[in-house]
């Protein structure tokens, strides 16, 4: 017959030699990398930048220019990426092995990617429309006149979904395809935990108090289910015998949770206010720069894809986008996984960008070339 | 020139895997302490739910995730660092009579609020307790070898996030969280009016008047663009730049829909 006492020592030992492991562990991966395809910036405007991303084989090469680069490659429509405000990035390009722009880059594709960079003070009174025409507008065009082309295909993800699809529906000529990824469309799905929170948020105050900190909305979408998501992890970490690479990998993410950049104060409170109160995008009632949002007029093929475990956009709030495009060409798609989940598991790895390249592949078609 | 993105420097990765170890083990103590019972008899969950409702509670309190939506912006136990900023050290006395009791009340109303969520911790915490217990062998201790204690763990992680998401879902609790926001907010202005009254009387630029600046500069921003959009003929494709421009101050794009930008043309320019 067991002793209690005995086997609380020895789960005392062998949980205290693992965290001590683990720990040791963490220390050595304290200077993890992250970011793993060569990328160049080739337009910036305020405090956005436009990436570049450049293959493998011609990274070393000198640069001789964006359209000159693409030009010894198979010959395809330029694709811009566009990602959330409220985070980052590089999650896109975590490390090689995990990294949607990598697989993008590897299939052929001239891949961008559009960097909001950090508001300050100074940027308190930028709105959705700076963000959607100077910045995402920018880089479009910067893009069309580099690659001499009448359109680009476009990638949205989270909230750049959203503002992918605001610039297609006002912009429509400039975009040949549509790619949304974990994107929103109605904001007041029964499932949508942040909607709820925010719904009776004053946006006025919300607007005048300032700039929002990035630690602030980490910590809101960590509390939507935060004894998982501050807790358990670490411990599984912890009681998994985790091997170097994987504790690394571990901090990459860790690094990409926590690094979230401030927002600016009127283009938050008008997305909490416009998107999340007033559910404006598919009341048809949304207005950027004094012109109408009209989703039907996003006629450009769409390729939606969500996860079906997504705590922060449900489902709900993501599947119903095809009645309310314009699109004929519609293909939406649920994966098995969670809002991260979309950008570093092991579909992320495989299902989701094959899903990408082969749609986008069969709607390639023939490059309307601007230059004579 | 070529750059690989997201070279960061270190940062402190193992502190919150600590502090969740840390907890960890308080609750392995916990599972070590459980009730025991003779053979064949139930075994009395009870107080063994208190301690564990009584741990979970106090993380709740003190977890700024837990704590977080926007009401953590309240400055208070749970808030992320910086924002709003604590109070300005100026006490609600050296106001105006009116703002200082404006700012008391708003003091009152936050303490009152934060009663509220408390409750509500309290509830979430004895109602995972509850369910954790629900889930325990009738007879017997739990297995408290390795996979046990762990299995014993996710079964605790489990019922607290149900716990969790039956309370912050309610449209009372949803209904609280926005108020607690809406009142640490409006507190928070109340405190940068009082700053900017000091501000004012040593000649300082208030708040006030540096946002009046900053709108001044978007409309003359706005003219500017619309202006040289309408003087600037279309200029001839050219190769377009590879490097990044360097940030010029008082650059600005051109006007929403109005083609590129100041920069960009200077980067097209220095290309020929």
């Amino acid at each position: 017959m067991s002793d209690p006492g005995a086997d609380a020592g020895r789960l005392f030992v062998d949980f205290g030699a693992r965290v001590a492991e683990t720990l040791a562990r963490l220390r050595l991966a304290r200077d993890v990398r992250v970011g793993s395809t060569p990328r160049r910036a080739v337009w910036g405007d305020h405090k956005t930048t436009l990436y570049e991303y450049l293959p493998e084989r011609r990274a070393g090469a000198p640069s001789t220019g964006s359209a000159s680069n693409s030009a010894a490659r198979p010959k395809s429509r330029p694709l811009l990426v566009c990602f959330a405000l409220v985070n980052r990035p590089y999650i896109l390009d975590l490390q090689p092995d995990s990294s949607l722009i990598r697989r993008l880059v590897d299939a052929g594709f001239t891949v961008h990617l559009v960097d909001w960079g950090d508001p300050d003070d100074g940027d308190r009174l930028r709105d959705l429309n700076d963000y959607l025409e100077q910045g995402l507008g920018g880089c479009v065009r910067h893009i069309l006149e580099a690659h001499g082309v009448e359109a680009l295909d476009l990638l949205g993800v989270c909230q750049g979904g959203v503002l992918s699809l605001c610039y297609t529906a006002l912009h429509p000529r400039q975009v040949a395809n549509l790619v949304t990824l974990t994107t929103a469309v109605d904001f007041q799905t029964p499932d949508d935990l942040l909607s709820k929170w925010v719904r009776d948020l004053d946006t006025e105050l919300l607007e005048r108090a300032g700039n929002v900190p990035g630690e602030l909305l980490n910590a809101l979408f960590l509390s939507l289910m935060p004894f998982r998501l501050t807790q358990q992890k670490y411990v599984r970490l912890l009681t998994g015998r985790a091997d170097q690479r994987a504790v690394e990998d571990f901090v990459r993410m860790e690094r990409w949770i926590f690094d979230s950049p401030p927002q600016a104060a009127v283009a938050l409170t008008q997305f909490v206010r416009w998107f999340y109160q007033e559910n404006r995008l598919i009341r048809g009632t949304l207005e950027l720069g004094g012109r109408a949002v009209d989703l039907k007029s996003v006629r450009a093929p769409l390729l939606n894809l969500y996860a079906r475990a997504d705590h922060i956009v449900p489902p709900a709030a993501c599947e119903g986008l095809g009645r309310y495009v314009g699109s004929r060409d519609y293909t939406a798609c649920a994966i098995d996984t969670g809002h991260i989940g979309m950008y570093v598991s092991r579909k992320a790895r495989e299902e989701i960008p094959q899903r990408i390249i082969a749609w986008l592949k069969a709607r390639g078609g023939e490059l309307k070339s601007r230059r004579p | 020139m070529m750059e690989m993105p997201f070279t960061t420097g270190s940062r402190e990765a193992d502190a919150a895997f600590a502090g969740a170890a840390a907890r960890f083990f308080d609750l392995l103590k916990a599972f070590a302490a459980q009730p025991s019972a003779a053979r064949g008899q139930a075994t009395d969950w009870s107080s063994f739910g208190s301690l564990l409702a009584g741990q979970f509670e106090q993380w709740l309190r003190s977890a700024p995730a837990a704590g977080a939506s926007f009401a953590a912006a309240a400055g208070f136990p749970g808030a992320a660092p910086g924002w709003p900023p604590g109070a300005v050290p100026l006490g609600p006395a050296a106001a105006h009579p009116a703002d200082a009791q404006s700012a008391w009340e708003l003091l009152m109303k936050l303490g009152q609020l934060q009663g509220e969520l408390a409750r509500h911790w309290s509830a979430i915490a004895q109602d995972s307790a509850q369910r954790f217990i629900a889930r325990m062998p009738a007879t017997g201790g739990a297995d408290l070898s390795s996979e046990g204690a762990l299995a014993l763990y996710e079964t605790w992680v489990e019922c607290a996030e149900a716990a969790y998401a039956a309370t912050v879902r309610r449209e009372d609790f949803c209904r609280l969280q926005a108020q607690l926001t809406n009142t640490a907010m409006a507190l928070l202005l109340e405190q940068r009016k009082q700053a900017d009254r000091l501000a004012r009387a040593w000649g300082l630029p208030t708040r006030e008047e540096a946002d009046a600046l900053q709108r001044q500069i978007r409309e003359l921003r706005r003219e500017l663009g619309e202006r040289t959009a309408q003087a600037t003929p279309r200029a001839p494709r050219r190769r377009p730049a590879t490097q990044r421009p360097k940030a010029t101050q008082g650059s600005k794009p051109k006007a929403a829909g109005g083609g590129r930008s100041r920069r960009a043309s200077r980067v097209r320019r220095g290309r020929r």
